[in-house]
Formats: structure tokens, C-alpha cells, sequence
């Protein structure tokens, strides 16, 4: 433990995107020679914080600190030239240059005006051998295995010789082995007073490498202390735990109908082999970590991308959807996470979003029928209190009446099964209290939801039945009072705890 | 200022003034441009572009782009009199014939974009090619002159003074105008071009829309071919070739976005006039005819900055 000034200190940093909060008020400071946790759960506004220490956002008030001198336009050309490197959890790799052009992209070695590869295969190769890179280096990034790309990302963060290292879930795609090189190269940094800040959903990971724990929850530190002494389930005692006041609808005894959806062997995408049934009247959530295959269940039950089953029934007949056609005629609707991308045609109107799903069944005679539309749109404007002119383009509306319009279009289709990635992302506070009113009411009326979500307390509260996802298998199925954060959370992390294989 | 202000809005609206100004300018001050045969000699070049350009307007709107819209032009019109059967007093059964060959080809466009996912614009281009080495083959270097009455008909007549080719022009405005306007498919087109994702998770078959697009495209620059041909009352290879960057350039200065999503075939209309126009006006002045290409582009760049429709994006 040292008590040098920090390299990197953020100081009370706020940070919203559209008027909800991420940041509120967070401290963190990285020390040399010192390996720092940060922990929390998906939406804790980890990646934010991220951006704002590697000057990718500017914080909306509160200060970054670069050797305990505050930063004043901390932009990424300012962090790198503080020495801060990011090793990113999407790889930032270009996939037609070599292995040595991709770890020196940006800071070649010049020679004439033109890059000096014989200095840039002299430098890479010092930061391939600390990484364990025995490929020749003009081998393109393409032929690449993933954990191997990975391994060339820390390298190209080590090329420019940081002083503080922030590594964003680096073990996720690493073998064992490459893991294991790592935490020595990590060892090694730390001993040579670099400043590290690592992201880990491992906590057997963090428990070994890290000495320090920073845990964000909401948006606020809920944690800054040191690890001494402090176990696995100590640490997700720290990431869980908050009130949640009356943002929930009350859930009423299980009344669970008619089997709608039925699927075994069920795979697609990231999904291997996968049991899976619902009820009509139920709302039924699928958690985990992100990525874990979540929303290529949803998909693949909705016909939007192949998916197989050994046995499958849905919506009363036998087969999964071919398409999404299909599942839209079997009564089958879906609501993607990415509303801006896959929910929305953003530069159109409003209304030519709520009518787009409906335009076939109120066309007349081969022509759409405008007083139909028009008042269908004006009925769906007024169950969803979507305010204002429905003329105007969609990307107008803020994030949460876009997700109201997204959900919106579906109902003239009186859908029988309701599909949502992450409904609630990027939503503020009052739509979410509106939405979960919404879904509430849906299961009531005979309809089955199904919610992926990221928000572990929105499974808890709001859900009949919660299925966790984990690496495209099912880690836990809980129902009643089962569903706990701490059982979601340990069952999403592979912690083995009682009662989370009922 | 705030009339002024909407009318760059409306790019449609737009072209359709600087037609109308042009046309008003130019027949005060040239002698003989303002005179009723010779503005009846303009609409009826530009229906040839208007109907090539309804299936153009189709496809941008859509988000893809048909190259090989003046090598149907070129098939059409090199095709027809050969396909043409003696038996048939009226010539329509060649037409339909053509135009049928016309739409597969465009079909198979619609199907290389959909099933093998070849960009567009490379599936057109292809196609062209493909084509314009056939008809090489089949018809070598020489012309074939056209007899078939229903083609001389339409290239030729003059009901009540208007030439055949403008009514046509008429029908098929009407057609694509009630097709994006009024009927699903339209919506659903520009869906498609503004938000591909997003269209087919609601529901919207990509595969079919692409399909019947393409075909359309063809259908239409068929139907052109078959109004060249009868203009001409000769086929030959390369009679359709000045009618692909037209038919992109009238879309375009019309309003329609390049990039898919946003725009309509009313302004397209006024866009194939505004170029004949431009022609035109250079003959008139007996300038080179490099002028028409330097004043095309000029114009379609600075419409586009006019109305600032590109950057708003």
C-alpha cells in the first residue's frame, strides 16, 4: 500500500446522457504501484466512468485529477499524453492490419515522412514478448484467435509505456493460460508503480489480483475500501443492496395459464441447447450478465435469426417461427434493446413508426385507409400519453417516449407473447414506473412477457419467474421468493449458492 | 421570408419553381425555345427519363440503387422487334413479352441482393455488364428497326396533340405516386431505406420488398425501353446507355435522398424535366455539348446545398 499522490483521481464527477443521471457524485482514485477493483453491476455506470478517466466523455460537473493537478479539458489526445491507456472490452482492433501496425496504430515510429517499420517491429516485439505473443508480427489481426486479439489489445496499450492501465473485463475471451500471463504481467506493472484499475465480473479474479475495491451501484460509490479480508460473497453484499422504493407494480398470487411458449434443446446464437417454457399470464425474466446469450433467446424465439430446437411448441403450434413474419402472424412481438437502431426508423415521423407493424391489416381495396390510421395512431398516442404532435421525427422524443412508441406500435396486434430486450435501458425513472405498470397490466390481461433485463432489481420485483443465462446455458431458474439480488447476481457470476438451482 | 424559407424545404417544390423559372426565362429571351412544339418536344424526352427514373426513385428510396437500368433499356429495345410475332396484328403480345423479360431481369437483381446479399450496386452493375456482352452476341453491331404497330403507336401518336409518351409518362406518375403514397408497400420501402434493422424486426419482409422493387425497376425501365424504341423506330446497342446517370441525376434533384429513406417521385418528375431542359437550353445557345454535363453537375450539387437536405441528416 502506498500513499503517493494518486496518477488519476476523478473527484465527485456527475455524468447523465439525456437528462438520467449515471454518475452522481463518484471519487475514485488510482495510486501507483497499486492494482484498483471496480466493481458493480451492468447499468452501475462502470463504462462511463471508464470514458471519463480516458477522456472519451467530459465529466458534466466535478473534476479529473492528472498527478493531483486538476485536468482542464481532459480530451483522449490529453489522457494519452498523461500516460492513461484504456485495453478496451470491445475490440478496438483493425482486422486487415498486421498484429505490429495494429499495436502501433497512431504512435508509428517515423522515418522520411513514412512509417519506420523496422522501429515499430523493434518496440512491438519488446510488448509482444512481456504478453506472450509468439506470432510473427506482420500477421494480420483477422487470422487471429479471439483471446489471442485480446492478448495484442494489452499489448497496444502497453506500446506507449502508460502510467496508469485500465483494463475493461480483460479475461473475458482469454484461456486459462493467457489469463495467467496476464495477472504476471499485471504483477509486473504494479511492482514497476504503474496504476491499474481493473474490470472484472471474476471475483475470484479481482479476490487475487486486486488490493484495492471501488463498487459503483446506481450511478453512486457504494464501496471504496481495501480487500483485505473480504470473500467472494462479501463482495456481492457490496454490489447489491438498496431500497426500491414503489417503483414496482405489486405482484399478484401466480395465476399462470395456458403453456405458450414450450422449447427443448433450444439453440441459437450464443444459446446452446436450452430447455425454456412460459405461460400465458406470466411475466418471465431472463437475466445474467451482459452477453451471456439473453437476447439471442429472445431472437431466436421471434425468427429474426436461425435458431433449432429439438422439441418446440409455440403460441399453440408446433416449430419455432421461420421468421419474423411468422412470428408476428403466431401473435409474437418483440422489442429490441437498441431502440435507436433496431426499434426505431428514427428520421421518421411518429406515426410512421406506431402505424408500420399495422399498415397491411388497415390497408382497404389495396390503399392504406388514412382516417383508420390516423385514428388508430391518435388511440395509441393517448394510452401511452405520448405527448406533442405525432408528425414529428421520432429521434425527436426522449428516451423513454421513444420506448413507448417502440412498445406502442405492437398493441393493434393484441400480441398473445411479448418479447423485451432491456425495455428499461436509458429510461427515465417515471416512463420506467409507467412501463412496468404497462407490463403488469399485460400479464393480467392472459398476455406472456418476456423481459431480459440488465437491471437486477427490475427480476426481482417485477418478475413471476426468472431464468439466468450464463455462457448460452441456464445457471439458475428461480421463481417466487427465490428471486433474490443476491441469488441473480451470485447465479449470473457462477458462484454456487444455496437455493439457486431450484 | 418564411414562404421562401419552405420552399427550400420542399425540395420537390424546389425544382419544380427552377423548372418553371427556367422555362419562363428562356422563352422570353431565345427565340423559338418558349414555342409549343418545342416545349411538347421537352416533356416528351423527359418521359423517357421520367419512366426510367420511376423505378430509379423505387430503388434509392429503398436504399439500393439499379445500374443496370440502361442496359434494360438497350434489351428492350434490341429485343422487341425480334421477338415480335408475325401472327399478332396488334403488337402487343411482343410488348408484354419484352416487358416480361424486362421484369425478370430485374427479378434476378431483386434475388442477387436478397438471397446471395451482393450489394446492389454491384449486382446491377454485373448485370449490366452480362447484358450488354449478350446483346453484343445476339445482335452484333447492326440496328434493328422496329415494325411492330402497338411500338410505332406509342412512339409516335399524338392524341389530341400530346404525344402518347407524356400520357404514358402521365399513367405511370400516377402509379408510383399511388404506390409510395398511398399503398403499404410505399411505407414500408421507406422503412426499409431508412432503417433496415429496425423495419425487419417490425415485421417488414426484406427478401419479398427487395424482390418486388428490383422487379419494378425493371418493369419500368422496359416500359421506357419500349418508348425509345418507338421515338427511334430503331434498336441498337448503346440506345439505352444515356439514361442510367439521368435517371439517378433526376431522382437525386428531386429531393430524394441518396442514401434512402426520404423522399418521393413528385419530385423526380420535375427532376427529368429540369434536365432535358438543361440540354436543351445548351443547344439552343449552341454551346459545346460539355456544358450539359459541367451545368448537370453543377446543379445537382447546388440543389443539394440549397436545400441543405443531405447535411441534415
Amino acid at each position: 500500500m502506498t500513499d503517493a499522490t494518486p496518477l488519476l483521481e476523478a473527484r465527485q464527477v456527475f455524468k447523465g446522457f439525456f437528462g438520467n443521471p449515471v454518475l452522481k457524485g463518484v471519487d475514485i482514485a488510482l495510486r501507483p504501484g497499486r492494482v484498483h477493483a471496480l466493481l458493480g453491476e451492468n447499468g452501475a455506470g462502470k463504462s462511463t466512468l471508464i470514458n471519463l478517466l480516458s477522456g472519451a466523455l467530459q465529466p458534466d460537473s466535478g473534476a479529473i485529477l492528472v498527478d493531483g493537478r486538476p485536468a482542464g479539458r481532459f480530451s483522449p489526445a490529453a489522457a494519452r499524453a498523461a500516460g492513461i491507456a484504456v485495453v478496451q472490452q470491445e475490440l478496438s482492433l483493425t482486422a486487415d492490419l498486421s498484429i505490429a501496425e495494429n499495436i502501433g496504430l497512431g504512435a508509428f515510429p517515423r522515418r522520411f515522412g513514412l512509417i519506420d517499420y523496422a522501429a515499430l517491429h523493434r518496440g512491438v516485439r519488446e510488448v509482444c514478448d512481456l504478453v506472450g505473443l509468439i506470432e510473427p508480427l506482420d500477421m494480420p489481426v483477422a487470422d487471429l484467435a479471439l483471446g489471442r486479439r485480446q492478448m495484442v489489445e494489452i499489448a497496444k496499450a502497453l506500446y506507449r509505456k502508460p502510467r496508469v492501465l485500465i483494463l475493461d473485463e480483460p479475461t473475458s475471451s482469454l484461456s486459462a493460460h493467457e489469463a495467467g500471463i496476464l495477472a504476471g504481467l499485471i504483477g509486473t506493472l504494479r511492482d514497476r508503480g504503474t496504476a491499474l484499475l481493473y474490470i472484472s465480473h471474476r471475483l475470484n479474479e479481482v479476490q487475487a489480483l486486486c488490493s484495492h475495491v471501488t463498487v459503483l451501484k446506481d450511478g453512486g460509490v457504494t464501496a471504496d475500501q481495501s480487500l483485505d479480508g473480504i470473500d467472494g460473497e462479501g463482495l456481492v453484499r457490496l454490489m447489491v443492496g438498496r431500497k426500491t422504493g414503489d417503483l414496482f407494480p405489486p405482484r399478484p398470487a401466480p395465476s399462470a395459464g395456458a403453456l405458450r411458449i414450450s422449447v427443448e434443446g433450444f439453440s441459437a446464437g450464443l444459446v446452446r441447447n436450452i430447455g425454456f417454457s412460459a405461460r400465458a399470464g406470466e411475466i418471465v425474466g431472463i437475466g445474467g450478465l451482459v452477453g451471456q446469450g439473453q437476447e439471442d433467446l429472445l431472437l431466436g424465439l421471434y425468427g429474426a435469426i436461425p435458431a433449432g430446437a429439438g422439441k418446440a411448441e409455440v403460441c399453440g403450434k408446433p416449430g419455432l417461427p421461420a421468421h419474423v413474419g411468422a412470428a408476428n402472424a403466431a401473435g409474437i412481438v418483440y422489442v429490441p434493446a437498441d431502440r435507436k437502431h433496431e426499434g426505431l426508423v428514427l428520421p421518421h415521423s411518429i406515426a410512421s413508426n406506431l402505424i408500420l407493424p399495422s399498415l397491411g391489416r388497415l390497408a382497404r381495396g389495396g390503399l392504406r385507409d388514412r382516417a383508420a390510421e390516423t385514428g388508430l395512431i391518435a388511440d395509441l398516442a393517448r394510452r401511452l400519453t405520448i405527448k406533442g404532435d405525432v408528425a414529428r421525427p421520432v429521434q425527436a422524443l426522449s428516451g423513454g417516449n421513444q420506448q413507448k412508441v417502440a412498445l406502442a406500435k405492437w398493441l393493434p396486434l393484441d400480441p398473445a407473447v411479448l418479447l423485451l430486450n432491456d425495455p428499461t435501458r436509458g429510461v427515465d425513472i417515471e416512463t420506467k414506473r409507467e412501463i412496468y405498470l404497462m407490463l403488469r397490466a399485460f400479464a393480467a390481461e392472459g398476455r406472456l412477457v418476456i423481459l431480459a433485463s440488465s437491471d437486477t432489481p427490475e427480476l426481482v420485483h417485477l418478475c413471476d419467474r426468472v431464468v439466468i443465462l450464463r455462457e448460452g446455458e441456464v445457471a439458475a431458474r428461480l421463481s417466487g421468493d427465490a428471486i433474490t439480488e443476491e441469488a441473480i447476481v451470485g447465479a449470473a457470476m457462477g458462484i454456487d449458492r444455496k437455493g439457486a438451482a431450484a | 421570408m418564411n414562404a421562401v424559407r419552405s420552399l427550400f424545404r420542399n425540395p420537390p417544390l424546389l425544382t419544380f419553381v427552377l423548372v418553371a423559372l427556367v422555362w419562363l426565362v428562356a422563352s422570353l429571351t431565345l427565340h423559338g425555345f418558349g414555342a409549343y412544339g418545342h416545349l411538347r418536344y421537352l416533356l416528351e424526352l423527359a418521359a423517357v427519363i421520367g419512366i426510367v427514373a420511376a423505378g430509379q426513385t423505387l430503388v434509392i428510396l429503398m436504399g439500393g440503387i439499379d445500374l443496370s437500368v440502361g442496359a434494360v433499356i438497350t434489351v428492350t429495345a434490341i429485343l422487341l422487334p425480334l421477338l415480335s410475332p408475325a401472327w399478332d396484328p396488334t403488337g402487343l403480345a411482343g410488348i408484354v413479352l419484352a416487358l416480361a423479360i424486362a421484369t425478370g431481369i430485374g427479378v434476378l437483381n431483386g434475388a442477387g441482393a436478397a438471397y446471395l446479399r451482393v450489394p446492389p450496386i454491384i449486382m446491377t452493375l454485373a448485370m449490366a455488364t452480362f447484358l450488354q456482352g449478350l446483346l453484343v452476341i445476339v445482335a452484333g453491331g447492326s440496328a434493328v428497326t422496329v415494325s411492330n404497330p402497338a411500338v410505332i403507336l406509342l412512339g409516335q401518336a399524338r392524341p389530341f396533340g400530346i404525344p402518347a409518351g407524356v400520357i404514358l409518362w402521365v399513367v405511370v406518375s400516377a402509379a408510383v405516386l399511388l404506390l409510395i403514397h398511398r399503398m403499404p408497400i410505399g411505407a414500408r420501402f421507406l422503412a426499409l431505406g431508412a432503417n433496415p434493422l429496425a423495419a425487419r424486426l417490425s415485421g417488414v419482409s426484406v427478401t419479398r420488398n427487395t424482390l418486388i422493387l428490383y422487379a419494378l425497376s425493371g418493369f419500368f425501365a422496359g416500359l421506357a425501353g419500349i418508348l425509345v424504341l418507338g421515338m427511334n423506330r430503331q434498336g441498337y446497342v448503346g440506345i439505352g446507355d444515356p439514361y442510367l446517370l439521368t435517371s439517378i441525376a433526376a431522382v437525386v434533384l428531386g429531393g430524394t435522398s441518396i442514401l434512402g429513406g426520404r423522399g418521393t417521385y413528385a419530385g423526380t418528375i420535375p427532376g427529368a424535366i429540369l434536365l432535358v431542359t438543361t440540354t436543351a437550353l445548351i443547344t439552343v445557345v449552341n454551346a459545346s455539348p460539355g456544358w450539359r454535363s459541367i451545368m448537370f453537375g453543377t446543379l445537382i450539387l447546388a440543389l443539394l446545398l440549397v436545400s441543405g437536405r443531405e447535411a441534415r441528416r
